[in-house]
Formats: structure tokens, sequence, C-alpha cells
């Protein structure tokens, strides 16, 4: 009996000096950590003080690599635009601009491209960029260590050859008017020969350097003294990851951030006077993207039905207040000469007609089908509930389905298993065929199934031209052809708002996936 | 002895049993990892040619028996997204998750323990009905739900922290506990409100025995009741709960750390399934049922050494 409650005793009591120990511990750390935070402000004020400049900048999801070469997300390019840089690279209005390049020379067939290096170029590790490094970049798009090329368009390429320490030629195989812009993007940028794994070690030319990364968490950036153009003006810029969308009003609110650029309407009209909300396009064609071979949608007047079913504006007013751009093809206003307005006009919000296009191909009571949405996207699931509503006035019935993005990706984008479903598609560069190709027959990527021989022709035309007015001209017959057969039910190019706070101005939108840093400066 | 060998027997069946559960689960699920890392521009020639180099196109079989083999040897494979190993990426982020759940263990102690004495000492009385109400309240509030109004009321209206500005633990630990502690006690409070109610009828359940009234009649007053001879016993359940919640509140955390953009374990988990990022999932998973059940068996053994009546049977 003793024994045992003297075990009891031991127990209890070696348990509650447990307790009180963590108890104890825990209290002690809690008021370490006031002081510290106190140290903590302190000398952040001293840091305002000093003049270094630092901007916090809330992205949705962590890049996928710091390598330029595997990195393929689009929010993860946005960022890496700041760190690396082509041969050319884009200006604000889409232009391409020489870069680690001075120049270009095009021969007359159009398949040698003759590039001059410009001089004082370095990269952040001190280095100043040689000739061996832009052949050793250009091979890599070339091969990807499995045999495939990892840029797709450098199948074409025959050689890359430097001449003297500063003139590379690249030779490709067959003429490729595209090519230039294709060097310009994040995937071809110029990297350093030998630094091997730039994952760990990331290394480029651009006006922001790579100083640090946590997972999931942020990665910090810092001004690159060294760089060859226009220096940047914030000196210090950390990307935060905010992966709960729910978050990040209370983020840029409470300042542990400021600035996101892409918030809904809802959460522009809560943030307050603290802040700025800018209005830009997303650069994108958000559709109701059919599967042309299956039924009812490989039937062009059930096709047509839908087209005149919707309203747009109605969407718009139900998605972002109004706020938009209704598209008729797979082209955006930010592409400027291929973009043609007056598509517009083809489907007007004509119920009666619908009708009787449907009962012309033989569905005079309607039909029924499925749209599966990425759940990740809010505004397309807005969008489809707008939709499914609207064709109910001529006896369609949609059923909405909620997908994960990743089973979009497998189940509709790459298995084509669907009927149909709304998404945005934007450009990967700002050339016509970044739009288009996918509707060509033959297309990897022609994830609606879309088949129309003339629309092969034209585009085929296009790509054998001689100038460029006649180059645009075809691809304008392609855009014709998609909305007149209406491949899909276009419905708009989504608008963007971004969200700064009053410190800071200088953002500028481009016309494709990038948020340029180095222009961003505080406000005095 | 043979009791623990038992256990640690059952304990190895299970995590074996969920490791290939998630593995077949991977595998109903659509996504495919390779396109997944390559994005929607990739040809086809280049995403076969990756999902061979990952191992993708061997059989379900083959595939599990190789993870678990690497496994058991240490090596917990690379992460197909981050291209790293996957060991490097849980050992940054497994300290903040387990100092988390830490604290809040630690807040549920030392609030519900004078908490859950003084309703029982003060049981039926107004004081206590009161107490039983917000405790009811507490209780059936969900934690990442506290999560948003601990946010709302004391980061955004008084201030006391800034929402989502989460410090590293690596860079500056304490301005680390000091944003960490306001997640800490959204996971505490449902854990309080429950201990408060089991010790207080816990104790109540125990002063209505026979030998309290010993213990009266021998002079004591009911303080000295309460703390010699009734909390000791009432102690007993409350312990083995507490056990439990720790575990709990591992898992807890992962929820939490999403609303207060924490990056733990949960955040790498959470973004790891929807990558498909099988070897990281993998890890994770085995690694939190490891806890669980461990803390589970850790309990169990506590729970026989305080009280030496409850003894397994071994028949």
């Amino acid at each position: 009996m003793t024994k045992r409650r003297s075990r009891f005793f031991n127990v209890l009591f070696v348990s509650m000096l447990l307790t009180l120990t963590i108890a104890l511990g825990g209290c002690a750390g809690d008021k370490e950590a006031e002081d510290s935070s106190q140290v903590a402000t302190t000398s952040a004020t001293e840091a305002e003080n000093s003049g270094t400049s630092h901007i916090t900048i809330g992205i949705p999801q962590d890049l996928d690599s710091l390598d330029p070469n595997i990195a393929t997300a689009a929010g993860t390019q946005e960022i890496l635009f700041n760190v690396y840089e082509g041969l050319y690279k884009p200006d604000v209005d889409g232009n391409l601009i020489p870069a680690v390049a001075s120049d270009c020379a095009i021969s007359e067939d159009g398949k040698v491209y003759t590039f001059t290096l410009r001089d004082g170029v370095k990269f952040h590790n001190g280095n100043p960029v040689t000739v061996e490094d832009v052949v050793y970049s250009m091979n890599k798009c070339a091969d990807d260590g499995t045999g495939q090329p990892l840029v797709s368009a450098f199948s074409n390429v025959e050689s890359v050859e430097a001449t003297d320490d500063k003139t590379v030629v690249i030779t490709l195989i067959e003429e490729n008017k595209d090519f230039l812009a294709i060097l310009s993007a994040t995937e071809t940028c110029i990297v350093p020969a030998d630094v091997e794994d730039l994952e760990t070690t990331p290394v480029g030319t651009g006006p922001y350097k790579i100083v640090s990364r946590s997972l999931q968490e942020n990665v910090e950036l810092e001004k690159f003294d060294e760089y060859w153009g226009e220096p940047a003006n914030i000196e210090e810029v950390t990307i935060k990851i905010l992966a709960d969308a729910d978050s990040i009003l209370m983020n840029l609110q409470g300042g542990a951030v400021d600035l996101v650029e892409r918030v809904t309407s809802t959460q522009a009209s809560e943030l307050g006077d603290q802040f700025n909300v800018l209005e830009g396009s997303m650069n994108l064609v958000q559709a109701l993207y059919l599967n042309n071979a299956v039924e009812p949608f490989n039937n062009e007047k059930v096709r047509q039905a839908l087209s005149y079913a919707i309203n747009k504006q109605e969407i718009l007013d139900f998605v972002a207040d109004g706020k938009g751009t209704p598209i008729a093809s797979s082209m955006f206003p930010a592409f400027g000469k291929y973009y043609m307005e007056e598509l517009n006009d083809v489907y007007t919000n004509d119920v009666d007609k619908a009708k009787e296009l449907l009962a012309e191909a033989g569905y005079p009571d309607g039909f029924t089908f499925t749209i599966r949405v990425p759940s990740n996207y809010q505004q397309h699931v807005d969008t489809a509930t707008v939709l499914a509503e609207q064709l109910k006035q001529i006896g369609v019935t949609a059923n909405i389905e909620l997908i994960e993005w990743q089973t979009w990706l497998d189940d509709v984008y790459k298995q084509k298993n669907y009927e149909a479903t709304i998404v945005g598609l934007d450009a990967s560069t700002l050339t016509a065929g970044a739009m288009l190709k996918r509707f060509t027959s033959t297309a990897h990527n022609n994830f609606t199934n879309y088949n129309n021989t003339d629309y092969d022709k034209a585009y085929e035309s296009a790509l054998v031209a001689k100038t460029d007015e006649e180059a645009t001209q075809y691809y304008k017959e392609c855009e014709k052809i998609l909305c007149e057969t209406a491949a899909n039910v276009y419905i708009q190019d989504l608008v963007q708002f971004v969200a700064i706070n009053k410190k800071y101005a200088g953002y500028e939108f481009y016309p494709f996936y990038v948020m340029d840093i180095a222009k961003l400066y505080a406000v005095e | 002895m043979k009791y623990i060998g038992k256990k640690l027997g059952a304990m190895l069946v299970t995590l074996l049993l969920i490791s290939f559960l998630v593995f077949l689960a991977f595998n109903m699920i659509p996504g495919d990892p390779a396109q997944a890392r390559l994005g929607t521009e990739v040809t086809p020639e280049r995403l076969e040619a990756l999902r061979e180099e990952m191992g993708l196109n061997k059989p379900l079989i083959e595939r599990y028996l190789r993870w678990l083999v690497s496994f058991v040897q240490g090596d917990f494979g690379d992460s197909y997204k981050y291209n790293m190993p996957v060991a490097d990426m849980i050992s940054s982020k497994l300290p903040i998750t387990i100092i988390m759940a830490l604290i809040s263990f630690v807040i549920m102690v030392v609030v519900s323990l004078p908490l859950g004495i003084y309703t029982a000492k003060h049981n039926g009385k107004r004081i206590d009905r009161v107490i039983t109400v917000i405790n009811q309240v507490m209780m059936a509030v969900p934690h990442f739900f506290l999560g948003i109004i601990i946010t709302y009321v004391l980061g955004l209206v008084l201030k006391l922290f800034t929402p989502g500005n989460y410090v590293s633990y690596e860079k500056d630990f304490g301005a680390f506990l000091s944003y960490i502690i306001y997640p800490c006690i959204a996971i505490a409070i449902p854990k309080i409100a429950i201990s408060v109610k089991m010790l207080k009828s816990s104790c109540v359940e125990e002063a209505k025995k026979d030998y309290v009234r010993t213990a009266y009649s021998k002079g004591n007053n009911t303080s000295k009741v309460l703390y010699r001879h009734v909390l000791r016993n009432a102690m007993i359940p409350v312990v083995t709960l507490w056990g439990m919640t720790l575990a709990d509140m591992l898992v807890g955390s992962i929820v939490i750390e999403q609303v207060f953009n924490v990056p733990g374990i949960g955040r790498i988990l959470l973004t790891s399934i929807s990558y498909r990022d099988y070897p990281v999932v993998q890890a994770i998973i085995v690694l939190i049922a490891t806890v669980v059940i461990v803390t589970n068996f850790c309990v169990d053994i506590i729970y026989q050494m305080i009280d030496p009546r409850i003894s397994v049977q071994e028949s």
C-alpha cells in the first residue's frame, strides 16, 4: 500500500514539475519575445531613417523553382522576370528591346541571327557575361538532359556558335518570325556557364538578385548594384507567399503586405483609404471552352446557339462590377494589331435566334451538359454560375462541377475528358502563335479538339507569309474562323485589380504575366 | 515488457497500412506529378521523358516497395516539386509546428488546471454556471474560426500583432514567439474548455465517494480535502485527455497555420497534395501518424503507472 502510494506521488510530482518547467519556460520565452520584438521595431525604424527602402509583395503560390529552366508556372516567371534576362526582353508595351545583347542582325532569309553582346553586363556573382555563357544557355534550351528540347521552338535551331568574344550566331533550320520573341522569355534567359545548380544559387543579370528563400514562406530580393540598365528604386523586396486567399485582405489591412497583384472586386472595395486600387487587364481569353469532339458540341449550330444565348455584360456585372472587356475570339486587346474588335458584333444576345439554331441542330427541347471548372479560380466559378442561369432560357441545363486544379490539368487538359470548361488562356509570349496554334488540328495542346481545315490552312499561310502585314492578315482570318464557327463560347478578358499601399507607386501593367518590381518606388 | 512488444508490433503494422493507403489514394485521384511540374505548354515527348525519369510508369507495387525500402533506410526521397530532399524540407518546417503544439499545450494546462479546480469548488453556484456556459460555447467553436476572430479582434482592431507578419524562427526567435502565440491561443481555447469540463466533473464525481466523507470527519476543511485527496484521483482521466490532446494539437496546428499564414508542416502538406508531390505527402503523413500513435502509446503507459489497478489483461 505504502509502496503504491509513493509511486503514485512520484509520478504526480514529476509530471507537475514538468508542467511547471514548461510553463515557466513558456513565460520566459514570451517575455523575451516582447523585448526582442521591441528591438525589431526599433531596428526597422532605424532602417527607414537610414533610407533603406523595402516593400513586401504578396503572391498566391510559392515559386515552383528558382531555376528559370525548370520553373513553368506563370506566377513564377512573373517574379523571375526581375532576376533573369534574355538576349532580348519585352518592354511595358510588349515591344522587344535588347537586353544582354545590344544588337541583333537577322539575315535576309530569316534563318541566321547574329547577336552582339552588350558591354559591361555582369552576373549577380560579379562575373562579366561572356559568349561562352550565352552559348551554354542556348544549348541548355535545346536539350533538357533527356535529349528533348527544353523550349520546343529550339527543335528548329541548327547551331549556336560564338564567332568572336562579342558575337554569337544562332542558325535556324527553318525561318521563324517569332524567334526573337521566344528568346525574350524568362525560360531562354542567359545564365552563367560555371554555376551548376541555379536552384540553390540563382544567378542572373536582372535588376534584382535573390538573397534567400524559405519554402512556402518568402523569397528575399535585393537590388543589384551593378545592373547594366536603369537601376531599381527599392533596395529590398520580400516576396511573401499568401497561400490562403481569405487571408489576403487581413494581410494588406494589417500592413504585413504592401502589394497584391490580383485581388477580387469585393476585396478591392473593402481595402480602405491606405490603398490605391489600380485597374488593368488580366490579358487572357476567358471562355466556355467546348470539347468539339463530343455530342452535341461537334455540331456547329449548337455552339453558335450557346454563343447567342449568353449575355456577356451580365456576366461582367456579376463577376467584377461590370469591369472587363468582352471578347469574341481567341485574342485579347493587348495584342494590338492582331486583335479584332469588330468580331464582338457577330453574336449579339439573342435568345430567339439561339432557340432557332438549337431546333435546326435537332435539339428543340435543349440538352444537359456539365461544365468542369477549376475551383481555385473564383472568377471562373462565378462566371459558370451566371452562364448556367442564362442557358436555362434556351432550355439547356448546364451542371457545374468544381474540380481541383491538378484534376483539371490531368483530366480536362491532358486526357480531354470533359464536355465544357471555363478557364482563361493567356499567352506565354506576345506572338499570335501563342494564342492560335493550339486550335490547329495537329497541335499537341489542342484540348478543345477543334478541327477545321480552313483554319489549319490559314494558320499555315501565316507562318510562311513573306511580310508581317500578310501574316497579320492570315492570323486575323484564323480569329474570324474561330469566331464564326463558334469554336468556343468566348466571354471576356478579365479585369485585374492591383492593390498597392499608398506608400508606394510605379506599378505598370504589362501585356502579359510580368511584374516589373524595378519600376516600383516609395512615395515620400 | 511483453505488453510493450505487442504494442510496438501493432504500431508498425498500422504505419505500414497507413503509408500504403496514402500511396493507393494518390493513384486513384486524377493528377500527374510530371505534368504538375512541367505545366501546360510542355510537349508530350518531354512529359513522357520526365515520367520515365521519375519512375511513374512502373507498376504500383514496385513503386511502393521501392519507396518503402528507401524510407526504412532513412531516405525519404526528393520532392517532385522542389527537386530537393524531402528530409531537408520537413526538418526546416517541423520545429514551427512542434513549437506551436507545445506552446498551445502549456497554455491549456496552465489555464485549465486552476479554472477546473475553481469551478469544481464552486459547483452549482452562479459563477460556475457562467463558466459552464462559456465553456460550452468555446467547445463548439472550431479553432480555425477562433483563429479568424483572433486575427480580426486582436490583430486588426486592437493591433496587438500584424496578421500575416510571421517571422521565421531562424531569423528572430523572439519575434517568432510573439507572433506564434496567437495561433496557439486559437488552438488552446477549445481544448481548455474540454479539460475544464472534464476536470470539474471528475472532481465532483470523486467528491461523492466515501473516502471524502472520512477525510472531512478527520477535521479537514474543503480546500484540504480537495487538494490533498480529491484532486489526486480526479487527475487520472484528465492526464489521459491531455496526452491525447498533445497529438491532436499537432494535427490541429496544420489547419490553424493556414489562417495565420504560418509556413509550417501543414502548409507544406496541403500544397504538396495539390501538386501531387507524393514523396513529401507520404513522409509527412507517416510522420504525423507516428507521432499520434506514439503519444497514445505513452499515454497508455503513463496511465498504468499512475494507477496500477488499471493493468492490461495479458490473457
